[in-house]
């Protein structure tokens, strides 16, 4: 079975259908996401802002880490689920937009990121909680944080357009 | 405003702009980038009034923090959301949802500007039920702009 061939069968489920038709579904996911990317984005960027050295230079990183974490969560958890939604209703759209994949390569890599970046620098955070300019690995991992997630906006936002699109 | 929002649509470089396929896309893409900048910058104050997000930082402090990318989000979203409206003036003015957005946003521009701003600086012992109450609204009020905002392409 190919990929094609996978999303054809599930857009001709029942399920996929109902979203597809459904005269207030995809306003209302369309919605979530959007309301779901604004509370998580908006708090990963806070959060990118003090790692990279641009802003809330005085606050220790781990307590902006430890207590925006639950909230970035519930956007992570609305936008992703809406998202999901949004693509079950419309595989075979998405299918062919180059756009969309290049959204999808970049999210992978920005989780990459932050797992590298908890992984490596983030264990030594007591030594640099509180410093106004953090260490090398940390503000690198602030910036690439900003531009992949930037990069994630931007192509989701462009795959409502039928630029790059293949069948 | 009916003959204002005809004249806007009928201007020569409004209709330049809209033979150009690219521009209508990025400024949609940099209102959305400046949204989510905004959106953290009013959220993270709004969660530490409500008790919720930095408790541990003073709400003064964390309100000075995050004014500068407040200001750079909400002047992002006003230069991108104009040429928005001048690329399709007489659909906005026929939009139901285009004018209830502008109305809830005037409040929260007033809310968000004007009344937080005194509000944080209060001591935190007098803010009491006020904060929370404070931090709730502005969360609903912002909600209020997006959520309309996001339906009126969508929603006839």
């Amino acid at each position: 079975m190919t990929v094609r061939s996978l999303f054809e069968w599930v857009e001709a489920l029942p399920s996929s259908t109902a979203i597809r038709e459904s005269l207030n579904g995809y306003p209302i996911l369309l919605t979530s996401h959007v309301v779901g990317m604004c509370l998580f984005l908006g708090l990963i960027i806070m959060m990118d802002l003090r790692l990279s050295g641009l802003g809330f230079k005085q606050t220790p990183f781990s307590e902006l880490q430890r207590r925006l974490f639950p909230w970035q969560m519930v956007g992570l958890a609305v936008t992703s689920v809406s998202g999901m939604l949004l693509f079950y209703g419309q595989p075979t759209r998405y299918y062919g937009k180059a756009l969309f994949w290049l959204k999808m390569v970049l999210m992978v890599l920005a989780g990459v990121n932050a797992l590298y970046f908890h992984l490596t620098t983030y264990r030594s955070v007591a030594k640099w909680d509180r410093d106004a300019i953090l260490p090398f690995g940390a503000k690198i991992a602030g910036v690439l944080s900003l531009v992949l997630w930037a990069g994630v906006v931007v192509f989701g936002r462009l795959t409502a357009y039928n630029w790059f699109t293949y069948e | 405003m009916l003959p204002l929002a005809e004249w806007i649509n009928s201007l020569t470089l409004t209709e330049s702009l809209r033979e150009v396929a690219w521009f209508g896309a990025m400024i949609n893409v940099m209102h959305l980038l400046s949204l989510v900048v905004f959106a953290g910058a009013v959220l993270i104050v709004d969660l530490r009034l409500m008790g919720g997000g930095l408790t541990k930082q003073p709400l003064p402090e964390v309100a000075r923090h995050a004014r500068p990318w407040l200001k750079w989000g909400f002047l992002g979203l006003v230069a991108t959301g104009l040429p928005q409206l001048m690329l399709a003036p007489v659909k906005e003015y026929y939009s139901g949802l285009f004018w209830f957005k502008m109305e809830v946003m005037f409040v929260a521009i007033i809310f968000t500007f004007v009344v937080r701003p005194w509000l944080v600086e209060l001591e935190e012992s007098r803010l009491r039920i006020w904060g929370k109450l404070a931090g709730f609204a502005s969360i609903m009020l912002w909600s209020g702009v997006a959520i309309p905002a996001r339906l009126i392409g969508l929603v006839s």
